[in-house]
């Protein structure tokens, strides 16, 4: 939209230009047609010379041939008079009968200015003589009384000066009313184009200069809204259809549980059927996860999970989960060591508690799911420092050096782990849930996609890589509450 | 573990899937719960109220002729006890729906029976006090009816911050609590802060029921997380 104006701009000044640009192109036309018209110096020149090629002999006057031919080529003819007797003393051979051979002095005042028999007559002063001109009728027109006041002389650039500007500001002033008008059309449109990626719906009035514009905004707008609701519609289905089959089959799947786990405690089994009752056992919660994975899964990808954030204790939240993990472990397979500082007993953060309640069990899960002979699982919390000594250098006061802390929960263990191509993998493939190619080689866990996914809904990321005690690490990194900004 | 009162207690149990029902009647009824009533949809839920009158309520969410929402809103209507949801709606909003009509706990399935047997214990021994109120530890016993510590025939009067974490530590006998959970049962809502002051309340409550205080067997520590109460039954276990 700020455009706009500077476009006008630009289109007043090109206007100024071009009109600059015609006055000097006429002024140059106008000078070059004139000079054109008078290269021989024009006819009072001719005259003097006539006057000056005059000679006196024995015989009288005689002209010059060269100066006799010049005329004779042109059809002029010519007197000369004398001073004293103001009677011809020469005259050329094609003279009219009508030219008088003697003259008065305002004889003489009037052919000066005027003409004889019609023919515009012009003068030189001889030596001692008046050379008369005499040109063909229609060849030179003369302006007989020729006198202005000297005032106006004077102020002629001022009123030339003045007379342009007149002229100028008109033109300029229905300029820009003409301009004026396409803007006001114009704005709407703009404003339109500037709504369209905003995803905004258009709905512009389709009149005046611009209509078919508006027109074809207006149906650009409709088809994109139309595309925007298919869209949607098509997600929130393919949402529905998860959430309906996750939903579908958590009763059967309760009976599996419910039965596999009264048997896996019978005493009128053998114990190796115990056993086999405790597989299915295994193997059902297994699914269970997989269920609520998919189903969050999914809902986070396509936005149908609501983020309700509070502001929270990280350290507490986390303290929790540690806690009901060991109180769920009754066999002490999966021992939970906290790593906290036990100084760090705050660390806020702006979350959705039972999200990162989720994303926390489900790398606790992960671990004991990976290391199914048991392993060791370390949970922290830390608040990250500044990470080198320049940039804490650098960043001016406290405030400034705040905003490079973020709160790092971590959980690692001490388990198989994963190769450094696999690692790598896992933090840079796409799952096939949110790949759309090559679906067959990203098959990693559900579980870390949905921890990336929350973490990145709270503005924070996660980190994989090695346990410090040899096994599997994963780091959730969340900007504290107090200076909540994106990683 | 659990007292005659307790598996006595009456259970009404809502489900439209009959072999759902089978199911869990089998793992109470193995667990020692001997009063239970089956129903298959809000009608029959409402005429077995009428006539059974339970003591706990365990209601799935999606019925034939309506859903447990409206059911749990009616059963409240006629009495006042607990009730829980066991459904496969996982959904938060859900969750927060039965909980803000005042159910006590809200389960999804597909659950473990233990995970079941827990939660049904603990609502039934929260909502019904047993008549013999006294926690056996290993040194003495607590009555937590009367807030007092009765050791080798004295009885030494609890202060109302150790009766508060001690009753928040029997509710999870044998369990760790955490020390933010402590804080809160103590301190309230916003417990922030009183990690030191709890540290002086739990080395009191250690000098009236633990013989060696430093060396603590029933209040243990774990360290970094919280603390456990050990029953005697479990101690001697």
């Amino acid at each position: 939209m700020k455009s706009i104006p500077k476009l006008i701009r630009r289109f007043v000044l090109l206007l100024l230009l071009s009109i600059f640009l015609f006055l000097v192109l006429n002024i140059g036309f106008l000078i070059f047609y004139t000079v054109g018209h008078s290269t021989n110096g024009g006819p009072w020149t001719t005259a003097q010379e006539a006057a000056e090629s005059m000679e006196e002999t024995e015989s009288g006057y005689v002209m010059s041939a060269a100066m006799q031919a010049e005329l004779e080529s042109e059809n002029i003819w010519a007197v000369y008079i004398d001073n004293s007797t103001l009677k011809a003393v020469w005259r050329s051979d094609n003279l009219p009968d009508t030219a008088p051979l003697a003259y008065t002095a305002s004889e003489v005042s009037s052919l000066t200015r005027g003409y004889i028999n019609d023919c515009p007559t012009f003068t030189g002063t001889g030596e001692d003589g008046l050379m008369i001109l005499g040109y063909p009728q229609k060849s030179y027109w003369k302006h007989m009384y020729a006198s202005w006041d000297y005032q106006m002389i004077e102020s002629a650039p001022r009123v030339a000066v003045t007379v342009l500007a007149a002229n100028i500001i008109p033109v300029l002033l229905i300029y820009i009313g003409a301009n004026a008008g396409l803007l006001r059309s114009v704005r709407p449109i703009v404003e339109g184009i500037r709504k369209l990626p905003e995803g905004e719906p258009v709905r512009l009035k389709e009149k005046g200069i611009l209509s078919e514009l508006a027109f074809h905004l207006n149906k650009t707008s409709e088809m994109l809204q139309s595309q925007k609701y298919q869209l949607r519609k098509k997600d929130a289905a393919r949402a529905n259809w998860i959430a309906g089959v996750s939903h579908d089959i958590r009763t059967p799947l309760s009976m599996v549980m419910g039965y596999a786990a009264q048997l896996e405690d019978s005493e009128y089994l053998r114990e190796e059927d115990r056993k086999k009752a405790s597989a299915i056992v295994h193997q059902s919660r297994r699914i269970k996860n997989l269920i609520n994975d998919l189903n969050l899964a999914s809902k986070m990808e396509y936005n149908m999970q609501p983020v309700i954030r509070e502001e929270i204790n990280a350290v507490a939240l986390v303290r929790q989960i540690a806690v009901d993990f060991i109180n769920m472990d009754v066999e002490g397979r999966y021992p939970v060591e906290w790593e906290t500082d036990e100084e760090l007993n705050i660390c806020r953060i702006s979350a959705d508690k039972e999200l990162i309640k989720r994303a926390v069990s489900n790398l606790i899960q992960n671990s004991m799911n990976h290391n199914e002979d048991g392993c060791t699982i370390y949970v922290a919390v830390s608040v990250s420092q500044p990470c080198c000594p320049a940039e804490k250098s650098a960043a001016a006061g406290e405030q400034a050096e705040r905003i490079k802390e973020y709160c790092v929960i971590s959980v690692e263990d001490d388990g198989a782990g994963a190769s450094e191509e696999e690692i790598e993998k896992l933090n840079h493939a796409p799952h096939y849930m949110v790949c759309d190619t090559n679906t067959r080689e990203q098959r990693h866990g559900l579980g870390l996609l949905i921890v990336k996914q929350i973490a990145e809904s709270h503005g924070g990321k996660i980190e994989i890589g090695k346990g410090r005690y040899g096994g599997f690490g994963v780091k959730i990194i969340l900007p504290l509450a107090s200076n909540d900004r994106r990683l | 573990m659990l007292s005659d009162y307790i598996k006595k207690k009456r259970i009404l149990l809502v489900d439209d899937e009959p072999e759902l029902l089978d199911m869990v009647v089998s793992i109470l009824e193995e667990a020692g719960y001997v009063n239970i009533r089956t129903a298959q949809s809000v009608a029959e839920a409402l005429k077995a109220a009428d006539e059974f009158d339970p003591d706990l309520a365990i209601l799935d969410v999606m019925l034939p002729d309506g859903d447990g929402f409206g059911l749990m809103e009616k059963l409240k209507e006629k009495g006042d006890y607990p009730m829980l949801f066991l459904t496969a709606r996982g959904e938060e909003e859900d969750m927060f729906r039965g909980f803000g009509l005042g159910a006590d706990d809200y389960m999804v399935k597909p659950f473990l029976p233990k995970e079941l047997l827990f939660r049904v214990a603990a609502i039934l021994r929260r909502s019904y006090k047993e008549e013999d109120p006294l926690v056996k530890l290993s040194g003495c016993e607590i009555d937590l009816e009367r807030a007092e510590v009765i050791r080798g025939g004295e009885r030494i009067p609890l202060t109302a911050k150790e009766f508060a974490l001690l009753s928040a530590l029997y509710r999870n006998a044998g369990r760790i609590v955490t020390i933010d959970a402590l804080c809160e049962a103590a301190w309230g809502d916003n417990p922030y802060g009183y990690e030191n002051s709890l540290m002086a309340h739990i080395r009191r409550i250690r000098e009236k029921i633990e013989d060696n205080p430093s060396r603590p067997v029933s209040l243990v520590t774990v360290k970094g997380l919280g603390y456990k109460l050990i029953l005697a039954r479990q101690a001697r276990k």
